[in-house]
C-alpha cells in the first residue's frame, strides 16, 4: 500500500494504516526531536506524543507533503516539551559523571557497526554539533534541523514551521552562520571530514 | 550592500533557491570578492557538517495501540441507519403517548361524562346517558360529526324521543356541550354506554400503532447492538 492510500485509510480511522506510516517515519521523527531537545528520553516522549497528536488530527491533513505535516506536529511537541522543561528543569541534557562533568562519548550514542576509532570520531562530531545546536534559539534550531539534518526543502520547512518562506531563508542563514562560528571552537575535536573542508578553503 | 543580506543570499544560493539570473550575478561577485567567497565556504562547511550527523535509530517502536488512541471499532453504515431508526421510532412512540394523553385530557375538560373510556363509564351510565342525548340534540356541532361515526348516532335513540323530564336535566349540561370545541369528541361522547365499547376510540393514535412502534424499536435496537458487538469482535 502506498503512502497516499495509507493516509486515506488512517483518515477513516484505520489505526493499522497509521502504524505503517509510523514505522516508516519514526526514525526521522525521533531524530528531529532528539536534535531539538538534545535528550533521548525527552525525544522519545515527544515522538510518541507527536504521533498520537498526528493520529488524532489526521483528518486535518489536506494534501501536500505529509512529511512536512508530520514534522509540524513533532516540532510542536518539542516546543511543548521545552516549555515544560523551562518550568521544571530536572534532568541534565547530557549524561554526567560522578563529579558532574559531561561524558564526552556517552554510551547512549554508540553504534555497534563502527570501529572504535570511527565511533570516537562520530561521537566527537555529534557531541560538537549537538552542543552548537543547543546554543541556537529554538526557532532557529528547528529550522536548521529540518532543512540541513532532515534534508527538507524550503517550502516543506515553511509548512512544518508555519512561517513564511522568507523567514525560513533568513533563519536558516543566521543559524548556519552561528553554527559555523560555534564549530570553530571544536576544530581540534572535529573529525577529518570537517578539517578537510577547512583545508580546501585555505 | 548589507552584510546579512549577502549571507542570506549565499545561503539560498547554496540550496539552489536563487533564480538563474540572481545566481549568475552572485557568481560574478564571488569571483571578485574573496570575503564573500569565504562566507560561502563557511556556510557550506556548516551545512556539510550537519549533513554528516549520523541518523540514530529510534530506541523503540512508536506504534499506537487502540487503547492509547481510545479508538472505537469502525462501524458499517447500516449501524447508523438502525441507530437512527431506533431513535426515530422511540421519538414517535413518545409522541403518540403525548398526543393520546392530550386528547384524553381535552375530552375530560370538555365536560365529557365518565363513560366512553374503557369500562370506566359503566357505573354512571344511567344518569349520564339521557343528558348526553340532550347535549347531542342541543349542540349543532354534534350533527356535523364525521361520517364514520354516523352509525353510532343512528344506533342511539332518536333525539325526538327524549322525554320532557329528561330535557330539564339535559339543560344543565347544554352549556358544557356547546363549549366543546371538538365536534368529533362531542359525538363520540354521546354514544350510549352500551355501544361505547364497540366505538370507543378517544385516542388519536390507536394502540396498534404503538405496538408497531415498540416492535420497530426493539428490532432496530437489537440489530444495532448486534452490529456493534460484531464490529468489536472483528476489531479485536
Amino acid at each position: 500500500m502506498d503512502e497516499y492510500s495509507l493516509i486515506q485509510s488512517a483518515q477513516r480511522g484505520d489505526l493499522d494504516s497509521f502504524n505503517s506510516l509510523i514505522l516508516h517515519y519514526q526514525d526521522m521523527v525521533f531524530n528531529t526531536a532528539l536534535r531539538i531537545l538534545s535528550d533521548d528520553d525527552l525525544a522519545a516522549d515527544a515522538t510518541q506524543e507527536a504521533f498520537l497528536s498526528a493520529f488524532r488530527s489526521i483528518t486535518s491533513y489536506r494534501g501536500g507533503s505529509f512529511k512536512a505535516w508530520l514534522m509540524r506536529t513533532v516540532t510542536n511537541a518539542c516546543y511543548d516539551e521545552l516549555r515544560r522543561q523551562k518550568r521544571k528543569p530536572t534532568t541534565p541534557l547530557e549524561p554526567e559523571m560522578d563529579d558532574g562533568d559531561e561524558i564526552d562519548s556517552p554510551r547512549w550514542l554508540a553504534d555497534p557497526n563502527m570501529t572504535p576509532s570511527q565511533q570516537a570520531e562520530a561521537d566527537e562530531l555529534e557531541h560538537a554539533i549537538q552542543h552548537c545546536l543547543e546554543t541556537l534559539p529554538t526557532e532557529f534550531r528547528s529550522v536548521v534541523v529540518l532543512a540541513d539534518i532532515q534534508g527538507m526543502d524550503y517550502s516543506e520547512v515553511a509548512m512544518a514551521s508555519r512561517v513564511p518562506l522568507g523567514t525560513i531563508k533568513s533563519r536558516l542563514a543566521r543559524a548556519r552562520l552561528r553554527l559555523r562560528e560555534c564549530l570553530r571552537g571544536f576544530e581540534e575535536l572535529l573529525p577529518s571530514a570537517f578539517r578537510l573542508e577547512e583545508e580546501s578553503r585555505a | 550592500m548589507n552584510k546579512f543580506q549577502d549571507i542570506e543570499l549565499l545561503s539560498s544560493y547554496l540550496d539552489g533557491q536563487l533564480s538563474p539570473s540572481d545566481s549568475a550575478r552572485l557568481e560574478l561577485r564571488l569571483k571578485s570578492d574573496p570575503e564573500l567567497a569565504s562566507a560561502l565556504d563557511d556556510l557550506r562547511a556548516a551545512r556539510g557538517i550537519l549533513r554528516k550527523l549520523p541518523m540514530r535509530k529510534a530506541p523503540r517502536n512508536f506504534v499506537l495501540s487502540r487503547k492509547m488512541v481510545g479508538a472505537k471499532p469502525p462501524l458499517p453504515r447500516t449501524y447508523s441507519f438502525f441507530r437512527f431508526s431506533t431513535a426515530l421510532a422511540t421519538a414517535l412512540l413518545v409522541f403518540t403517548f403525548a398526543i393520546n394523553s392530550l386528547s384524553r385530557s381535552a375530552s375530560f375538560s370538555a365536560g365529557a361524562p365518565a363513560f366512553g373510556y374503557g369500562g370506566g363509564g359503566a357505573g354512571s351510565s344511567d344518569v349520564a346517558a339521557p343528558q348526553a342525548f340532550a347535549a347531542a340534540t342541543q349542540a349543532p356541532a354534534a350533527t356535523e360529526a364525521p361520517a364514520a361515526q354516523a352509525p353510532a348516532l343512528e344506533l342511539s335513540a332518536s333525539p325526538t324521543e327524549i322525554s320532557p323530564s329528561s330535557a330539564d336535566s339535559a339543560r344543565g349540561i347544554e352549556t358544557a356541550a356547546a363549549e366543546s370545541a371538538n365536534p368529533k369528541e362531542s359525538a363520540t361522547n354521546s354514544v350510549p354506554p352500551g355501544q361505547a365499547a364497540a366505538h370507543n376510540e378517544p385516542f388519536v393514535f390507536s394502540s396498534m400503532w404503538q405496538i408497531v412502534l415498540v416492535i420497530v424499536i426493539l428490532l432496530s435496537a437489537s440489530i444495532t447492538f448486534f452490529i456493534s458487538q460484531s464490529a468489536k469482535r472483528k476489531w479485536r
